[in-house]
């Protein structure tokens, strides 16, 4: 199987559903001429036009809000947000608006729209570019949150998200783009809510989203050259989140860390490792470790901004520690 | 100004401890630093001392009382003259609800006993079991050993250590087997064994277990079944019976630790480690009392120490 980019997996799924449904357009700064800073768009323009390929001022509430009305008359916008960090421009948009509309129209309004956008730290971005705030929107009923953890999910999961008629939220890793992973030529597409286990184990479950299942996979070679077997599970989604995988998982291998790149306290590796215990509690022989990044405000500094970030060598010590029955509530 | 002497936290997961003895009664006179008081945790009973100079006066909680930790159990103070303004206090019939009475007791005696009945008031004495502290262990352990019917105090009491988890039930496995294991210096029944030609280790073993039978259990030929890797059983001695009192497994050539088989007959097994024997007695405490399978191992581990013993 060819072996192509995020990148380019993303490119590939909006350009496939643009052709399918002409009522699919993308719209946001920088996504037409200059194909947005990470290249992902690039090429999209002179297929579609201007006319579907929608280059904005800087003004994100504006064009999500456009989106947002568009969706509900019978367009499937994508808003590209050029940088997870602006979500907070956009919150009235995102999750009054296009989160509620179905509801409050009793039904009679969708809003098939999809804003992609990106998280992920020690790029150097400093601390308004480097947040990672999928937290935030999954914590409203009504959006739906995919997390893509490499070419083939960025692929599989866009085209779903685009096809959904709910409101769908899509971080990329902004760290990711030029990595490549094995993506099929035909179609496919990745239904929400379905984890994804990339690696059987006995032991300890780990669960990753978005480059934080790499760094589990990482982590469980690491492991393995210590006699310790390690599960990797990638969510995929967060919301709607496969729960039940998660959960058989943890039966099997008694023990859980979950990793995530958001901020730890009352993310999402709380509320995951929250589920676990309250529905594999008496299957536990150890507390469900949670693993986010620190928080601080993302450091500017290098050295700083890598201390901050879940990795392998410290998943790794993690798993070891649980696995030891080391007496974790005392450290 | 008086001090509280208050419940100590004497362990990371300790919430109270049980009051084992006062070793100053109230009145007397203690010096900061001085024992005046013994507490019993789940680990130790350990002795509690004096932060102040002073007389102890005050004592809320009588021995045996299980005192949450934190708990004002008594009171420092600094003249002798302001003893009985604590002891009233402590001794209020209406206990802790009621407000301290304002008015000093008029005639302090110089060292009364604590009434128990009325002291005992702000505290109630737990049951042991629940004295003894909650047992920690693993959501999958306490299930575990709830459907398997394990009792996990015990398994505490035997040297697990604390979180248990649930591969530490395995110790606990074949219905209550408890486990008894000795470590032994090698040396010189290696030098025996190298010097006798045609010894076997094996039967050596049996030697000094029957012998230790003889001298810890009872005074009498014991009839013992040696078990082969292969499944095989050998008697020992050689006429001896079918219905052995021992069992014995010879692990030296394997990379085995030990063997506990499920049953209630006590089995003894043997494995190197590194220069030394390892030695391990697992025995149904219901047939074999622990003070005489502890007796039983430890003359063993001394005749596989010095073989000389078994000549005497």
């Amino acid at each position: 199987m060819r072996s192509i980019t995020l990148s380019q997996a993303v490119n590939e799924a909006i350009a496939e559903e643009m052709r399918r449904d002409e009522t699919v357009f993308l719209i946001g700064e920088d996504v037409a001429e200059a194909g947005t800073p990470f290249k992902v768009t690039s090429g999209l323009v002179e297929e579609f036009g201007t006319g579907r390929v929608i280059d904005t001022p800087i003004a994100e509430p504006g064009f999500s809000g456009l989106a947002v009305g568009a969706a509900m008359t019978g367009a499937r916008p994508i808003v590209d947000l050029m940088f997870g960090d602006f979500l907070f421009l956009v919150m009235d948009q995102l999750c009054n608006q296009a989160a509620k509309a179905h509801y409050m129209s009793g039904g009679k309004l969708n809003v098939p729209m999809v804003l992609r956008t990106n998280l992920g730290a020690t790029r150097r971005s400093a601390a308004q570019h480097s947040q990672s705030l999928h937290a935030l929107v999954a914590h409203i009923p009504g959006l739906k949150v995919a997390m893509p953890s490499s070419a083939y999910e960025a692929k599989g999961l866009m085209k779903t998200a685009i096809r959904d008629n709910n409101p769908v939220v899509i971080f990329e890793d902004k760290l990711m783009y030029q990595d490549k992973a094995p993506v099929p030529e035909e179609e496919f597409l990745i239904p929400f809510g379905e984890a994804n286990i990339l690696r059987e184990g006995r032991d300890v479950t780990l669960i990753g989203t978005s480059s934080m299942r790499q760094v589990c996979e990482a982590a469980a070679e690491m492991l393995a050259g210590d006699g310790i077997s390690a599960e990797v599970i990638d969510p995929r989604t967060i919301v709607p989140l496969d729960a039940a995988t998660l959960l058989e998982s943890v039966k099997k291998t008694s023990r859980a860390i979950v990793v995530d790149e958001g901020h730890q306290n009352f993310g999402t590796t709380a509320e995951i490792a929250a589920r676990i215990s309250e529905k594999a509690f008496y299957h536990l022989d150890a507390p469900v470790i949670r693993m986010g990044a620190m928080d601080v405000p993302v450091p500017f500094s290098p050295a700083l901004e890598d201390l901050t970030v879940p990795t392998p060598e410290k998943v790794a010590e993690s798993a070891r520690r649980i696995v030891a029955g080391e007496l974790i509530h005392a450290l | 100004m008086p001090s509280e002497v208050k419940m100590p936290q004497l362990g990371m997961n300790q919430d109270s401890a049980v009051i084992v003895s006062w070793l100053k009664a109230a009145g007397e006179k203690v010096a900061a630093g001085e024992a005046i008081f013994e507490v019993e945790t789940d680990k130790a009973t350990v002795e509690v001392e004096a932060a102040a100079d002073g007389f102890l006066a005050g004592i809320r909680a009588p021995e045996g009382a299980d005192v949450p930790v934190g708990d004002v159990i008594a009171m420092i103070v600094d003249r002798e003259a302001e003893v009985g303004e604590h002891e009233s206090a402590a001794t209020a019939p209406d206990g802790p609800a009621e407000a301290p009475p304002t008015q000093p007791a008029p005639v302090p005696s110089p060292a009364p006993e604590p009434n128990e009945a009325e002291v005992a008031a702000p505290f109630t004495t737990v049951p042991s079991a629940i004295a003894a502290g909650r047992i920690l262990a693993s959501p999958l352990a306490k299930r575990v050993a709830s459907e398997q019917g394990i009792d996990l105090a015990a398994l505490r009491a035997s040297g697990v250590s604390e979180p248990i988890h649930a591969g530490d039930l395995a110790r606990a496995h074949a219905g209550g087997l408890s486990i008894l294991s000795a470590r032994v210096e090698g040396g010189a029944l290696a030098a025996l064994l190298e010097r006798s030609e045609g010894a076997s280790r094996t039967a050596l073993f049996a030697a000094f277990a029957a012998s230790a039978w003889r001298a810890a259990v009872e005074d009498a030929a014991v009839s013992i079944a040696i078990r082969g890797l292969d499944g095989s059983i050998t008697p020992y001695p050689a006429d001896a019976g079918a219905d052995a009192a021992l069992s014995l497994i010879d692990l030296c050539d394997t990379r085995l630790d030990s063997f506990a088989p499920a049953g209630g007959t006590p089995a003894l097994a043997a494995a190197r480690e590194g220069d030394a024997f390892l030695l391990t007695l697992s025995f149904n405490e219901d047939r074999l009392p622990f003070p005489t399978a502890a007796a039983l191992l430890d003359a063993i581990a001394a005749r596989v120490e010095n073989p000389i013993r078994q000549l005497l």
